[in-house]
Formats: structure tokens, sequence, C-alpha cells
């Protein structure tokens, strides 16, 4: 059973280069357009990673970010926050597992999110 | 009174003439109270001289003296002085001459009356009226003698001519001291009137100034306020009432704090009193949120001529406009930067899928075209990355966030992002750390690894054979170095002074070669002063050029394990 990573992206062109880079290092991706419709699906599932933008409609990164840190449920899991802003995410880097600042290359999130994985899921 | 002060104020231009009429009126009118006297003296029998005749022998006398003395008088007044004193000098001399009996007049008692007027000749005629009067005297002397046939005193007339030269010598000198004392007051008074209109001319120049410096300081658009030495404000003109929104009464007295009272915040308040304090070294103007305006503030000493400090004068200016202008231009900048780089970042990871075969093999060309498009994108994303850099550093938001960091990784990982760039160009990509280094330092490692890829690609980009060297070092116990040295075109002397300033490149056709907005350097500038670094140059036309990157150095404290 593959990791679930859920891409939570506002831009239909990242989210897609996110979701084909984290499929290929091996997990299930769900991609979320918008900042409510993630909060919605978290309720409802239990991702293991989560590619999260900062700067989202409706309910905003760090909201989404906040939520995900007091839900016992989802406080296990790996957040790498993604986003253009260097000054947001350096604010909010202590709430996340890392920081990657866009532009973000699909070469370095496969390997990264693919180092992430955990020991025993099977391989890409 | 006024009659005899009339009297001696002789109506002449001639001041030595007015001086001698004077005289002789003073001496007339000496003569003629005591002939009046004599008169009156005879006319009541006071005076008789035992010859019963005191009548004949004074009043009549007295009466032509008066008579006399008036007429000399009227004409010194009215006529000619010179007219007026030798009629009274010849009735002196007719006087002495027939005053006494001839034999003393001759030899006797009453010769040596004969003095006074030789004596007055030289001081109410002229110097030399003493000689004349010598003259006169002894022909009436000589006449009287013959005319009673005794011997004149030679030796007491050879007197005369003596007393005459002492008289003419005196009157002489006493003229002379006379003209010499006029020259000095007629100079005395020049003096007086040219500085009396000197200093009324300094005074108008004066008014006018203050006037004229009033009126500019009235019509300035710029809000100028003076504080005394004591910091209170004792000066205001009408620009700052309308910049501060307080009419001038209301500034007046009052020090900088209850000036900025609720008007500037907090923070800000701070940096105003700093800029007061030592306002002759604060190198600009600090602009100050103040109300709903922007206002650009700069201080200066005023000092009067001694040198001695007489306060402070405060300039404010109206910078709201040009303040939310570059406000507005950075956010622009920002905001295209990012909305820029997203779809760049699309472009290079679609491109980065195809490369990466995800749907399926490309072809030897398609590879190539990928390739090409991945190097474009990558050209792209660095102008992009600069131009943010650019705004942010302008706009005073770019921040280093100091952390811990290895030198050794961090030249590994420049290596590795422009190695393949000089391996393209056939350049030895060199790196050498000194043995002195310390293994970890303080630093903000990400705009570290930007000044050096910085400096390392530029150095690649310009060079065409040779090698391009990275060093780190320390060139002193406080500071560490980093250095990029290559072999390539150089930069001109000419050009080495503009080339860490915004959109500057060595060469235009250079430029061209090499792409670039020429924002580079002046990042790299801006960055390592922000790390309160410093950087400089030293290049030779088709040698080389390097560049020092200097820091202080901090070493990286071991971390303690929490036990």
């Amino acid at each position: 059973m593959k990791p679930i990573a859920l891409v939570i992206e506002d831009d239909e062109d990242l989210a897609t280069i996110f979701t084909e880079a984290t499929e290929a290092a091996g997990y299930q991706v769900e991609a979320i357009p918008s900042g409510d419709l993630a909060l919605r699906r978290l309720e409802e599932v239990t991702p293991y990673l989560i590619v999260l933008d900062l700067h989202l409609p409706v309910v905003t990164g760090p909201q989404i970010l906040k939520f995900i840190r007091a839900n016992d449920r989802l406080k296990d899991a790996q957040v790498i926050i993604a986003s253009a802003d260097d000054r947001l995410a350096e604010y909010h880097r202590d709430k996340a597992t890392m920081v990657m600042l866009k532009p973000i290359s699909f070469v370095q999130l496969r390997d990264l999110t693919q180092r992430l994985r955990p020991a025993d899921s099977p391989p890409a | 009174m006024i009659f005899l002060r009339k009297l001696f104020d002789i109506p002449s231009a001639d001041a030595d003439d007015v001086r001698r009429r004077r005289l002789l009126a003073i001496l007339v009118v000496g003569v003629a109270v005591v002939a009046f006297i004599a008169m009156v003296a005879a006319l009541f029998g006071v005076i008789d001289a035992g010859t019963g005749f005191a009548f004949l022998v004074f009043f009549l006398p007295a009466s032509a003296v008066l008579v006399g003395c008036i007429i000399v008088l009227a004409i010194n007044y009215y006529g000619s002085g010179w007219l007026a004193s030798s009629l009274f000098l010849l009735f002196l001399v007719t006087v002495i001459t027939f005053s006494d009996k001839p034999a003393e007049v001759v030899a006797g008692r009453s010769l040596y009356a004969y003095v006074v007027p030789i004596i007055m000749a030289s001081v109410l005629l002229r110097s030399y009226g003493s000689f004349i009067f010598v003259g006169l005297s002894e022909i009436a002397m000589v006449s009287l003698a013959r005319s009673v046939q005794l011997t004149p005193d030679v030796p007491a007339m050879m007197g005369f001519w003596i007393v005459a030269t002492i008289a003419w010598l005196a009157a002489r000198s006493l003229e002379q001291a006379l003209t010499d004392l006029r020259a000095i007051n007629r100079d005395l008074d020049q003096r007086v009137s040219d500085r009396t209109r000197e200093l009324s001319e300094a005074l108008t120049r004066e008014q006018a100034e203050t006037s004229k410096n009033q009126a500019i300081l009235q019509s300035i658009a710029d809000g100028v306020v003076v504080f005394d030495t004591g910091g209170r404000a004792v000066v205001a003109n009408p620009a700052t009432t309308r910049l501060l929104e307080q009419p001038v009464s209301r500034l007046v007295g009052k020090d900088i704090d209850q000036l900025m009272d609720a008007d500037v915040p907090v923070a800000e308040q701070s940096k105003v009193r700093t800029l007061f304090k030592d306002g002759a070294t604060a190198a600009s103007p600090l602009n100050v949120q103040w109300g709903d305006k922007t206002l650009s503030l700069s201080i200066a000493p005023v000092q009067v001529a001694s040198g001695e400090a007489a306060g402070s004068v405060a300039v404010l200016r109206d910078v709201t406009r040009e303040a939310e202008v570059s406000r507005m231009k950075s956010a622009f900048v920002s905001m295209v930067s990012h909305e820029l780089r997203t779809p760049l970042n699309a472009i290079q990871g679609y491109t980065e899928i195809l490369q990466q075969n995800v749907h399926g093999p490309l072809s030897e060309k398609q590879r190539g075209v990928a390739e090409r498009i991945m190097m474009n994108i990558g050209r792209l994303l660095g102008i992009v990355g600069d131009l943010l850099d650019q705004a942010q550093i302008e706009a005073g938001t770019l921040a280093i966030r100091d952390g811990i960091f290895a030198p050794a990784e961090l030249i590994e990982s420049v290596q590795s992002s422009v190695g393949s760039m000089a391996q393209k160009k056939g350049l030895n990509l060199i790196a050498e750390i000194a043995p002195d280094m310390p293994a970890s330092l303080t630093g903000d490692s990400q705009r570290l690894y930007q000044v050096l890829s910085n400096l390392t690609a530029n150095a690649i980009k310009y060079t065409d054979e040779g090698r391009v060297a990275i060093r780190f070092f320390r060139p002193d116990s406080g500071h560490w170095a980093m250095q990029v040295d290559d072999t390539g075109i150089g930069i001109p002397i000419s050009a080495e002074p503009h080339i860490f300033e915004p959109f500057h490149q060595g060469d235009d056709t250079i430029g061209r070669r090499h792409s670039g907005v020429g924002l580079g350097l002046a990042i790299v500038k801006r960055l390592v002063e922000l790390m309160k670094g410093d950087i400089k140059l030293s290049s030779r036309m088709g040698r080389g050029s390097t560049f020092t990157a200097t820091f202080p150095l901090i070493v990286a404290e071991p971390v303690q394990e929490a036990t």
C-alpha cells in the first residue's frame, strides 16, 4: 500500500508537476486546489505527506498548517512548505518538516519525497 | 546776552578770520565797558584827578572812545575784520602816544605801552602785523620826540623789533597749530561721517538681508524648525504648520518629544531622537511616518560665527508621494517576480518531466530541445530572482538570517551548481580552503551561497580559457574572506568604480554576449554589506579579475548536547 500524499496547491500546472513528482517518488497522490477543500479532505484522510502552498484561496496555508499541528491524527504528517514567499515560509519553518522555495524542481521534489517515504512502503 | 552772543558770532566762512574778529570784538567790548564806566564815574564825580575838570578830562574822551568802539564793532561785524582791527590798533597807538607827557612816552614809563598794540597786531591782523605796528609806533615815537626835541630811546626801539619778532613767531606757530588742529578736525569729521555712512549702509543692508531671509524662510516649501540649545523650538515657518497640521504658536516652545507626541509611531520616535542626538554625523535624512504623511527629516547643528553651538535646525519635507511610489514600485516588482516565477516554475517542471521520461523516452533531438529550454528557464529565473532581491534591498526588507554552516559545504554546493558550466567551457574550477579556516562558522549560508555562486558564475562567464579559483582564508584573526580569482578578460580601470552599481555591465558588447540584467554584482555588494562585510575588486585587462569579500569571523559555538 502506497503512502498517501496531498498536494495542496492552487496553481494547476504546479499542482500537476508536484503530483507527478510525488507519484514518481512512490506516493498515492491527490491534488487539492484550495484551502477550504483541503481542510474538508483532511477531515477524511490521514496523509503521510503534505506538499503545502502558503498563499491559497479561502483558507490560507498557515491556517491549514495550524490545523494539522493541532490535530492528533494529523500531527505526525510530513509537511513540505512549497512557497515563493521566503519570509512567510521562514516564519513557519519550525512547524514544517522542510521548506522548499519556488521555483521547485521536479527532480528535487521527487528525490526529496522519495527519501521521506516510510521504510516499509513499496518501492516507487 | 543774546546781543553780545550775536556780536561775537561773526558771519564769515574763514575760521581764522572769525577767530581774529571775535577776539577783536571781545577786546573792543572790554574797552567800551571801561569807557562807559569812566563816563559814568566822571558824570557822578567819582573821579576827579585833582583837576576839577573831571567832565572835560574823562567824560568827553570816554564818550569819544565809546563811539569809536561802536564804529569799530560795526565795521568788524558788517564789514572787514582787517579794517576794524587796523582802526582799533591805530586808535590804541594814538591813545598811547598822547596819553602821557611826551618825555614819558619817548623815553619814560609809557614807552613800553607800545608793546600792547605790537603784540595785538600779530594776533588781530596777520602774524607779520606786529612788524607794521612796530614801524607805526616808532614813527609816532620819533615824530613826538622831534616835536619836543628829545632823543628817542634807540635800545627800546630795537627791543620793540625783538618783541615783534617773538610775537610774529608765536602768532605764526599758533596759526600753524590751529591750522593743523583744524585739518585734524576736518579729517576726524570726515572719518566720523564716513563711518556713520558705512554703518547706516551696513544697517540698511542687514535689514534688507534679514527681511530677505525672513521672506525666504516664509516662502520655502520645506518645513524649517529652529531649536535652541535646550532643544526647544524657537522658530517654525508656515510650511511646518502645513506639514505638522499645527499653528506656529503651538509649535514654538515645544521640544521634539512634545512635537512628535501621538503623531509619530513609538518605534520611529527613538530613531528621531537618535537623529537629534547626532544630527551632524547622520549621513542621510530619516523618513518618518508623521500622522498620515511620510516626512523626510534632516537635522543640522547651528553654529554662530565664533563656532559656538546655537541649537539645531530641522528640515522637514513631505515625501508621502515618493514613499508611496517607492513602496508601490517594490511591491510591483515583487508581485511581478512572484507572478513570473510561477509559470516559469511550471515550464521548468514540465520540461523536467519530459527529461525524466515520465511520459516515455525522448529522442536525441527532443532531449537537446528540452535541455535548451531548461537552460533558458535557468537564465530567466536568475533574472527574476535578481529583480526580486533588488526590490527587497531597495525596500529594506531583505533580511539576513544567521545560522551555523560549514565553509567546505558552501564551496561544494557552489561547485556542484556551476561546475558543469565551467566544464562546458573547458575551465579548471579550483577550490582551496586555508588550513586555519574553522570547520564551521556563523553566518547566513543561503546569502553567502548567493554571493559565492554569483561571483563564481560571473568569473566563469567572463573567462574563456585558464581557470577559476575559489579560495577561503583568514586575512586576519577577526575576519575570513572568500576570493574568486579568474584568468578572464578582466575589467577596465574606468569601469571599476561602477562595477557594483545596479544595471551596470563591464562592457556593452560583453553584456550582450553574456546575458543578464547587470544586477548580480550590485546585489552581491549589498548582501556582503548586509552581512557586515566588504567586497573589493582588483583586475587587469586581459589577465583576469579577483573579487575578495571579507566578513567578520564568528566561529560557531559547539552545540551543547542536552543531558
